[in-house]
């Protein structure tokens, strides 16, 4: 059969579908870089919603000021991520990131100066910096010890009302669980997202605002798990507060959850609409410095894809997304080869307490780099100028103890993206066309 | 009941076996996005993670057995939301190929049989010669009753002809005159077209029967046909699956095809972007509001988005922007509407119109009065879930918006219009 290769030039191509690359490529839209993005849903799929940028200094220390974090962060770790960018460039980050997502449909509030209380699906709180609008309500609620109903779903698992309830009931006396039969889903299994969509038909919210206002009581405010529509949530939460006469607030579910899976179909929806090639469900298989280009090579189910670059942003993640790699002989970046530094031996990666306090030395392995994030070879000069990384894959930090995920992501992803531009300038490659060329070939 | 029994299928060896590496079952982080993105979990208590997890757990005679593999449509959404990439889909080919013909829901096994017994590869069993008087005789009708297309062409066998069109078979058995207003198109845009009095049927259902065998020989008697005509296109009709079991067919048995694939709904876009379709949503005035149905075996399973956005180009030029709403969600992304994978063949219908409720939901939250596919699959299957469960949404043709908006649509080319659309341009 005669089939063709598809061809894509651009400026830039970021490799990687999680939070650095999806920040990646909206910095780079911003900026008239041509860009085209690959890589399969990562850890977003997983997210809460929250976007933390620094939580946790010290294992018992939860951070109220992130921004003062940061600066003892500097002090204390100058090599993490976080210490290397400057507070301007997180700030900015955050507001340029926040105000593409509302643009696009999924608002969520700005970033201020304080960490905020979320609740997290177990009914516990969590410091983070912004949450989505449909989720500051609880944060609200719960500073202010509201009368508050909290309602689940028979057979909804991985939230429970009661849970929640049992959870925070020392500190919010005033929390209530009912549990409610989701209308037309009285069998079963139920899946939140299954849930959310449904509520994208009018019946169905008219059917279940009837059911939640026959167990309101004197609630003055109700938290619902994260199941108010999947596109334009707001909307759906706006029609339902309407319809049941209080404010409404949803909290985190467990995985498979719906706001991740709500930043999914946004950013697949919304960015080839900027101009932005999008190759999503597929890996990288090879990339190839040439002099006049990078060369990424790639398939997905319809055929071969070729990739003309003039940089690259890597933002592959970690072990769970593929980006690094842990074998008998120790760590490596399986698709550039790319030296991570780690600990001398596999008996080092881990500390005897699983719960030790200083965390575990494989958490802080990764990809080292220049101030610009440009990856460096052994020899310690840069791997190639063109070359750029961002994201969780970067050495020097755990974010699960630090709780800076979505910070370490963003930030490094903004320094990355403004290094790429002057890399553009200083080699002229940047042509000023927003679309990228694509073309065909049989082979 | 036959007395056949279903042979146990080793699944976790066949999953090494089928999967690329870095795909297989042990990489399943259990998260559970694909069932929850899933239309067919919960049905027969089964769901695509469940499914996984019983073959790590070496459960093979309860999944060799399980009739659920019959109402998986196969439609990969289940990869295409797995952060792993896992693909269970070839699996449950597998398992359905595994059960003997008699176990098999035999309106599956009968279209596959019928689609072997002639030439003509269609699964209703009509032949060469019957194809071949149907088209001669609308033409004749056509030519004789519309002033207009008193040239019309439906030429047959032509060696040489650019694009070979086939044809779904449910137009020449029961509703001939909804295949005019292609041919009005391709008079219009002045393509060099033939039909092929062999092989010149779409729908496909062998592979759905997991029959291996009969699906390579139903492809191989298409591709010989396309080859012997010299023809340099095989035109896909408005059907999905006809094209997925071609293209992958052709790949999966390595045939020698000297020649391209090609769907209707680029070159609508194609033949609309160089001017040739002078289409217009003038005639909306009304703004009666469309959404469209991405069939997952053409998106989501062969071209991916690119030949989604042709469609909403289409689209968006046949009735307005503003008039075009996005079902939720959509493209790749899409889910399948229930009707694939030959469920609307199997005759389990309880069970195929709990799957499309998904469907239902969807169009219900557009809100619109049509729905336009390229598929007829998806085309019956939304018509039958909209009268189930009460919506009062019409489903249709591309090619008769088509013609509609170009104002040459005939009286008898319009069974799927509602009174709204059923008299203009008339
Ligand atoms: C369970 C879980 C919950 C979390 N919850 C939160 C939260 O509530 N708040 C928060 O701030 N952070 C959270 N995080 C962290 C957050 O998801 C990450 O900070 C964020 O995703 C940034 O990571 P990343 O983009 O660097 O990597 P990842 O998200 O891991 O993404 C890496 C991407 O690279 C892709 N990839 C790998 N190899 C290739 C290749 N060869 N070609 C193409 N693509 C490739 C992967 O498929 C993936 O898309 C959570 C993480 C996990 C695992
Ligand atoms: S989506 Fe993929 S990883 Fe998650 S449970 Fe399903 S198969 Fe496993
Ligand atoms: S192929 Fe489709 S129907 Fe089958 S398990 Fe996957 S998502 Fe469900
Ligand atoms: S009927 Fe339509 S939606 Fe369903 S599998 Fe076929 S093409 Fe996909």
């Amino acid at each position: 059969m005669i089939r063709e290769e598809r061809q894509f030039t651009v400026d830039l191509a970021v490799i990687g579908s999680g939070l650095a690359g999806f920040a990646a490529s909206i910095f780079a839209i911003n900026r008239g870089i041509r860009t085209a993005q690959i890589g399969n849903t990562g850890a977003v799929a997983y997210t809460t919603g929250y976007l933390d940028l620094f939580g946790r200094l010290a294992a018992d220390q939860l951070l109220d000021d992130p921004w003062r974090g940061l600066r003892q962060l500097a002090a204390s770790q100058p090599q993490h991520p976080l210490a290397r960018v400057t507070e301007a460039e997180v700030r900015a980050a955050f507001d340029e990131f926040v105000a593409f997502l509302t643009e696009a449909g999924v608002p969520y509030g700005q970033a201020g100066e304080r960490n905020v209380m979320a609740l997290t699906p177990a009914g516990t709180i969590k410091p983070t910096l912004c949450v989505p609008s449909t989720m500051q309500g609880g944060v609200d609620a719960l500073a202010a010890r509201a009368r508050c109903l909290i309602v689940d779903f028979r057979g909804l698992r991985g939230f429970s009302a009661r849970q929640v309830v049992a959870n925070l009931r020392q500190e919010w006396p005033q929390l209530r669980a009912e549990q409610l039969v989701f209308p037309g889903m009285e069998h079963g299994e139920l899946y939140p997202e299954v849930m959310a969509r449904s509520l994208e038909v009018p019946a169905c919210r008219e059917e279940l605002a009837a059911r939640i206002r026959d167990v309101l009581g004197d609630a003055d405010v109700v938290g619902l798990p994260a199941i108010l529509g999947m596109h334009h949530p707001h909307l759906v939460m706006a029609e339902m507060e309407r319809l049941i006469g209080r404010p409404l607030f949803e909290i985190p579910t467990m995985p498979p959850a719906v706001p991740g899976i709500r930043l999914r179909e946004m950013f697949e929806q919304v960015f080839p609409t900027r101009g932005l090639t999008l190759i999503p469900q597929q890996k990288v298989d090879a990339v190839r410095f040439a002099d006049e280009a990078v060369r990424l090579s790639l398939a997905d189910s319809y055929g071969p894809i070729a990739i003309s670059a003039q940089t690259v942003i890597l933002a592959t993640g970690r072990f769970l997304s593929g980006g690094l790699l842990a074998s008998f002989d120790g760590i490596s970046e399986p698709l550039i080869g790319l030296p991570v530094t780690q600990p001398p031996s596999r008996e080092g990666w881990f500390r005897e307490q699983y719960m030790d306090k200083e965390g575990h030395p494989v958490h802080t392995a990764g990809i080292v780099t220049d101030a610009d994030f440009r990856p460096l070879s052994a020899e310690g000069g840069p791997y190639d100028r063109r070359l750029f990384a961002a994201g969780l894959i970067l050495a020097h930090q755990d974010w699960i103890r630090g709780r800076c995920g979505a910070g370490i992501a963003l930030a490094s992803a903004f320094r990355a993206v403004d290094a790429v531009g002057r890399e553009l300038a200083r080699s002229g490659g940047q042509s000023g066309k927003h679309q990228s060329a694509e073309g065909r070939r049989d082979v | 009941m036959s007395e056949a029994t279903i042979p146990t299928i080793n699944f976790r060896e066949r999953a090494i076996e089928l999967l690329p590496e870095g795909a297989s079952f042990e990489a399943c982080l259990t998260c559970g996005l694909c069932s929850s993105g899933c239309p067919a979990s919960g049905l027969a208590n089964m769901d695509p993670r469940k499914f996984i997890r019983m073959a790590m757990l070496g459960m093979d005679e309860e999944l060799s057995t399980t009739p659920w593999v019959w109402l998986c449509t196969q439609c990969k959404r289940c990869q295409h939301v797995c952060p792993m990439n896992i693909d269970i889909s070839q699996l449950v080919f597998y398992a359905r190929g595994n059960w003997p013909d008699e176990k098999k829901p035999s309106g599956i096994v009968r279209s596959c049989q019928l689609a072997r017994s002639t030439d003509s590869t269609s699964a209703m069993g009509l032949p060469p010669q019957d194809f071949v008087f149907v088209v001669e005789d609308v033409l004749g009708e056509v030519r004789e009753q519309q002033p207009a297309f008193a040239e019309l062409q439906a030429p047959m066998d032509k060696e040489g002809a650019y694009f070979f069109v086939n044809q779904n078979s449910r137009e020449p058995m029961s509703e001939p005159d909804e295949m005019v207003p292609l041919w009005k198109i391709f008079h219009l845009v002045g393509a060099d077209w033939t039909y092929s009095s062999t092989g010149w049927a779409a729908e496909n259902f062998c592979m759905f029967s997991g029959d291996e065998a009969a699906w390579y020989e139903v492809v191989k008697k298409r591709v010989d046909a396309v080859n012997k005509l010299g023809c340099a296109v095989w035109l896909n009709t408005e059907c999905g699956h006809s094209y997925y079991t071609m293209w992958h067919g052709i790949q999966r048995f390595g045939l020698e095809a000297n020649f391209r694939l090609e769907n209707l709904v680029s070159c609508y876009a194609r033949w609309i972007r160089e001017g040739k379709l002078p289409v217009n949503a003038d005639w909306n005035r009304d703004g009666i509001r469309f959404t469209v149905q991405d069939p997952c075996q053409i998106i989501r399973k062969a071209y991916g988005d690119a030949l989604a956005e042709d469609m909403r180009f289409v689209v968006r030029k046949l009735v307005g922007d503003e008039n075009f709403i996005d079902m939720q969600p959509n493209r790749s992304a899409n889910y399948c509407c229930g009707g694939g994978g030959g469920f609307l063949q199997a005759g389990m219908t309880d069970q195929r119109r709990l799957y499309g409720r998904r469907k239902f939901d969807q169009i219900q939250a557009t809100g619109a009065a049509y729905v336009l596919t390229p598929c007829h699959n998806c085309h019956s299957q939304m018509e039958d879930i909209g009268h189930h469960y009460g919506g009062n949404y019409r489903v249709i043709h591309f090619w008769t918006l088509i013609c509609l908006s170009l104002g040459i649509l005939g009286e008898n080319e319009r069974t799927y219009l509602g009174p709204d659309l059923a008299g203009i341009g008339l």
